[in-house]
């Protein structure tokens, strides 16, 4: 008997609920009329001041026109779209008391259980333990705030929480493929979820959900089930996403990117492991590039420290040594011109 | 005779229709849903599960809410 008044009790809350929503409709599509308003005021603004622009050759100021134009009318079109939405759609009926009751009385059946916090003001039911693709992700709560069924035009009025979560590694806000931060991602389901609580269906909406949550649509989750337990590093085992693995070019594995490298001399990417380094600026290389070795004293070498076969040091040392070697033939050029006679000089000596 | 069809698939409308006397809620879905598979819809008439075979009568309250249905990001 007790169950039986409170859900009469709700089901009245509802009702009136939902007429509030109906004259919230009108306020919304006031305020959006209201906006497209604001915006034709701005248009004729700008239509004026172009008309002054032209008249005194001002083309810089009519070419800002035009910018403040095309931006304008990028925006006109959502806000009519949104206009004709409330405008053609058609006045929902509210549901009879008796309509609300049978609806909750079908919910509970629907899911086994139904619960109402007084205090929160909330409507809530538990799914069955979700799985998809192996990936057990556990019951949800829907939760759904009857006070925010007033504003459904501008707030989501319910919640989706996990209540034995199994998030995504890689963000724990995401508890299934399509919530994230209790919040669901209606996709498909959006025009139909709107449809059903605007008119007071609301074992149609918990179902609606219910059916969200048990579908894996795979081009546009928040993280993939792919992805879903994380992608170690190879080398320090952190869990990474997709986006964030680097793929080592010699040894083909995934590391994260404080794992990762990349080659000086090809630019290759390589994970720490099959980094070797420059003896000379310190530098990364890869394995293939670290063959590359002076000449002389054989230190591994990156293409930006090796000229000519030659790591600086010996090259250094190469070019001190060519230049004593230069100072030692100058050197003894000189000596042979000066020991050798000169036979004119002493020509001329015999003769006198 | 007239009932009222609350379709949760798609846009989610709720109208009434007109259908033949004698008409199966099974008859009725391949004529409403046509190329769609019965198991995938959730199918209550007057808010209550009912065998394919169900007669529908004038003023039955029929619901189709698929049991799949693709979310986001």
């Amino acid at each position: 008997m007790e169950d039986a008044k409170n859900t009469i009790r709700i089901a009245d809350r509802i009702r009136d609920v939902l007429l509030r929503l109906r004259h919230s409709r009108y306020l919304e599509l006031a305020r959006q009329l209201s906006h497209l308003g604001r915006e034709l005021q701005d248009l004729t603004a700008i239509s004026r001041k172009m008309t002054i622009a032209l008249a005194h050759e001002w083309l810089s100021a009519a070419e800002d026109c035009c910018h403040s134009v095309d931006r304008l009318l990028s925006d006109i079109p959502y806000s009519v779209s949104r206009i004709q939405q409330f405008a053609e759609s058609p006045q929902k009926n509210v549901p009879t008391l008796a309509a609300l009751v049978e609806d909750l009385d079908q919910l509970e059946q629907e899911f086994g259980s139904l619960e109402f916090d007084n205090q929160r003001d909330t409507i809530s039911v538990t799914t069955e333990p979700i799985s998809l693709e192996d990936i057990e992700l556990g019951p949800f709560r829907i939760q759904l705030e009857v006070s925010k069924l007033s504003e459904l035009y501008y707030t989501n009025p319910y919640y989706v929480i996990a209540l034995e979560p199994n998030p995504a590694a890689t963000d724990h806000s995401v508890t299934h493929p399509h919530v994230n931060g209790e919040r669901l991602c209606e996709g498909d389901g959006s025009a139909t979820i709107r449809a059903a609580l605007e008119e007071g269906r609301l074992c149609d909406f918990f179902t609606i959900v219910r059916s969200i949550l048990n579908t894996y649509s795979p081009d546009s989750p928040y993280v993939a089930l792919a992805n879903w337990d994380g992608e170690s590093c190879y080398e320090c085992g952190y869990a990474m996403d997709s986006d964030s693995s680097c793929l080592c070019s010699f040894c083909d594995h995934s590391v994260c990117e404080e794992c990762s490298s990349y080659c000086r001399s090809c630019e290759q990417t390589i994970c720490i492991a099959c980094a070797a380094k420059c003896e000379i600026c310190e530098e990364p290389v890869c394995p293939r590039c670290a063959r590359v070795k002076c000449t002389e004293c054989q230190v591994v070498c990156c293409e930006s420290c090796i000229d000519e076969g030659l790591c600086p040091d010996c090259r250094e040392e190469r070019k001190a040594e060519d230049e004593e070697r230069r100072e030692q033939v100058a050197g003894t050029e000189e000596n042979r011109e000066s020991s050798e006679p000169n036979t004119d000089s002493e020509q001329i000596k015999l003769a006198s | 005779m007239r009932l009222l069809f609350v379709n949760n698939d798609g846009g989610g409308f709720a109208d009434y229709v007109d259908v033949t006397q004698g008409m199966t809620v099974e008859q009725f879905f391949d004529e409403k849903m046509p190329g769609r598979k019965a198991e995938d819809f959730l199918i209550r008439v007057n808010r209550q599960p009912v065998a394919r075979d169900y007669v529908l009568k004038e003023g039955d309250r029929i619901t189709v809410t698929p049991t799949k249905i693709e979310g986001a990001a």
